[in-house]
């Protein structure tokens, strides 16, 4: 992720993170990521994230899967036309079901590709501002600063209750 | 669960995937054998033919359907504690809800590979796929079997993605703790996840969306197993009441297991403070209701033959109960409807030894109503020239021996080398305790 240059600060603390979170938002700070070890909707929140387009891509994998798996046994059936039990070639009922795996299927696997691909993954090398204490207890955000903003940044982060602050290069 | 710290909790999950004791590897090694072993049986049954099996008119659908019926079942509690419950919030399901979503993925496997062995000739497989071809083979897209095969195999591709979601941020941190290959390995599988708020953002999104996608599914595929036999016309197939009643059997079955599995695993691995006795209370009490619908519906079956009027249903009821295989059927009413009951008792369901020993006899009467349904119906049909019955021969009993030896081994191997139990949800968990300064200390300290 290449970056204006940043400084990283850890916190112990959630609500000390929330805290500068809502600080740096309303000076009008360029907050670039922060780290959790779980999923905090106050976070996501602070951050003004939309609503994730995961589940538009969802629906859309639904519809695709159920329309195209129906098509195949449209296809099929017109393919041989076999009359079974005095049923239509084309019966709607046994198709229900049919269109409801392809669904389940598709959107299924948009689901997953979606977060996947939207969460800007699959990467190879951790970014460096990565820390390994981010997956066990400690809390990380990332604020990109110009000129001038750096020493009033660090002070807001330690102020707030920030146990380390480092610099991490564009 | 106790309160832990978030490292605590890290601590705990992760103790397991240091080196284990030898008694570990003593039990994989033995079980790798009977894999084997079972291996070999199926090569010798493929080169002499489905007749040494006990195979022959009119069970044509014998023990390795009552097996794939009876894994299926098992796969289904998976899905119900990680989608359902998750839906409703039932906090009890966090320390178990991994391990009953790996039982999940192993058991369809498991099953899976009972429709192979059933084959005579398992290297065309590929012909039950419904595709038009070049061979004029025709896919009946109306057909149960064709049904089966869409929801089995949607089933199987869902349950590894909703688990495999569910692992990538615990993954992440067995990748933070891990040095040299290992860390290579479990990095390469976690995606490369960081925990940013992007992440967790569509994360959260996808989880939401697969445990609602996931819990119809988990409603149907059990459904589509029941209409194999629900749309003949055998008697003791041919009834209404199958997707229900096979749905709430599934679940029934997999909650056993799910017993079965976490008490020696919470033993073994010394998760008392994660998985506690009130979850598997919990668990307990869910058996209470799933045993009452089985035996509900086993009531209900015998006043359809009797209110249908149908003499070839009635006859069949009767055999069910006093006939050939009458044995098979009253062990079946004992330990899927009378034994759970046993769970209204506190102390009971509060034991562990209890609790350990009344799922088997549960996952014992599953099994068994699976060969009553299926066997004992096909034994006895319409007219007495046609009935024969079923006898087990030595090589699917060893194919059933070595389909536990697998599912054992399958799941020893994901107990020692993933985490067992969801880190970040047990820390989700614990969100409001472990919070701010001024409540507690975050750390312990």
């Amino acid at each position: 992720m290449a970056h204006d240059p940043a400084l990283l600060g850890i916190f112990s603390y959630l609500d000390d993170l929330l805290a500068v979170l809502k600080k740096l938002k309303e000076a009008e700070f360029k907050v670039l990521t922060v780290f959790s070890p779980i999923h905090f909707s106050e976070i996501q929140e602070l951050m003004g994230h939309k609503p994730s387009i995961v589940r538009y891509l969802t629906l859309a994998g639904g519809i695709l899967g159920g329309t195209s798996l129906v098509g195949l046994a449209i296809y099929a059936h017109l393919s041989f036309e076999l009359i079974t039990s005095g049923k239509p070639i084309l019966p709607p009922i046994p198709f229900v079901v049919i269109f409801f795996e392809g669904t389940i299927l598709l959107a299924v696997i948009f689901a997953v590709a979606s977060w996947v691909l939207k969460g800007r993954l699959p990467r190879v090398h951790l970014p460096r501002a990565y820390d390994r204490r981010f997956s066990e207890d400690r809390f990380g955000i990332l604020v990109a600063y110009t000129n001038g903003q750096r020493d009033i940044i660090q002070k807001l982060l330690e102020e707030t209750g920030a146990e380390e602050v480092r610099d991490v290069a564009g | 669960m106790e309160e832990l710290s978030y490292s605590q909790v890290n601590k705990e999950i992760l103790r397991t995937l240091s080196p284990a004791p030898r008694v570990y590897y003593l039990v994989v090694g033995l079980l790798f054998f009977g894999i084997l072993g079972g291996a070999a049986v199926w090569g010798y049954q493929i080169l002499t033919g489905l007749g040494v099996t006990g195979l022959k008119h009119p069970t044509m659908w014998m023990l390795y359907l009552v097996n794939f019926v009876f894994w299926i079942g098992i796969a289904h509690s998976g899905t119900l504690i990680s989608a359902i419950l998750y839906l409703f919030r039932a906090r009890w399901r966090t320390a178990i809800a991994r391990s009953s979503e790996a039982m999940t993925v192993f058991a369809v496997m498991i099953a899976t590979a009972f429709v192979l062995i059933h084959l005579g000739r398992p290297w065309i497989f590929y012909w039950i796929i419904p595709y038009p071809n070049q061979r004029t083979l025709w896919p009946d897209f109306q057909s149960p079997l064709i049904f089966d095969f869409l929801a089995v195999s949607t089933y199987f591709t869902v349950s590894v993605l909703f688990w495999y979601t569910g692992l990538v941020p615990d993954l992440a941190a067995v990748r933070d703790r891990s040095q040299g290959f290992r860390r290579k390995i479990y990095g390469f599988f976690s995606l490369g996840w960081t925990g940013t708020d992007r992440q967790w953002h569509h994360y959260g999104a996808a989880y939401l969306l697969l445990a609602g996608l996931a819990t119809p599914l988990v409603i149907s595929v059990h459904s589509v197993v029941s209409w194999d036999f629900a749309l003949a016309i055998i008697p003791g197939y041919h009834s209404t009441i199958f997707a229900p009643y096979f749905v709430a059997g599934a679940i029934h079955s997999g909650l056993a297991m799910v017993l079965t599995l976490l008490i020696p695993l919470r033993r073994i691995f010394g998760f008392e403070k994660i998985i506690s006795l009130k979850d598997l209370e919990s668990v307990a009490k869910t058996t209470i209701l799933t045993g009452l619908i089985v035996g509900y519906s086993y009531i209900i079956e015998y006043f359809i033959a009797w209110y249908s009027g149908n003499i070839f249903e009635k006859q069949t009821f009767l055999f069910r109960a006093i006939g050939h295989y009458g044995p098979q059927f009253w062990l079946m009413v004992f330990c899927n409807s009378v034994a759970p009951l046993f769970f209204f008792f506190k102390k009971v369901r509060t034991s562990l030894a209890s609790l350990f020993t009344i799922a088997i006899l549960i996952n014992i009467g599953m099994w068994t109503e699976r060969f009553v349904i299926i066997i004992g119906s096909m034994a006895q049909d319409f007219i007495p020239y046609q009935w024969g019955f079923y006898y087990l021969r030595w090589v699917e009993f060893s194919l059933t021996a070595a389909s536990f030896c697998l599912f054992m081994f399958l799941f020893l191997l994901f107990a020692k080398f993933l985490p067992s139990i969801s880190i970040a949800e047990v820390k989700e968990d614990l969100t409001p305790i472990h919070r701010g300064r001024g409540r507690r200390d975050y750390h312990g300290a």
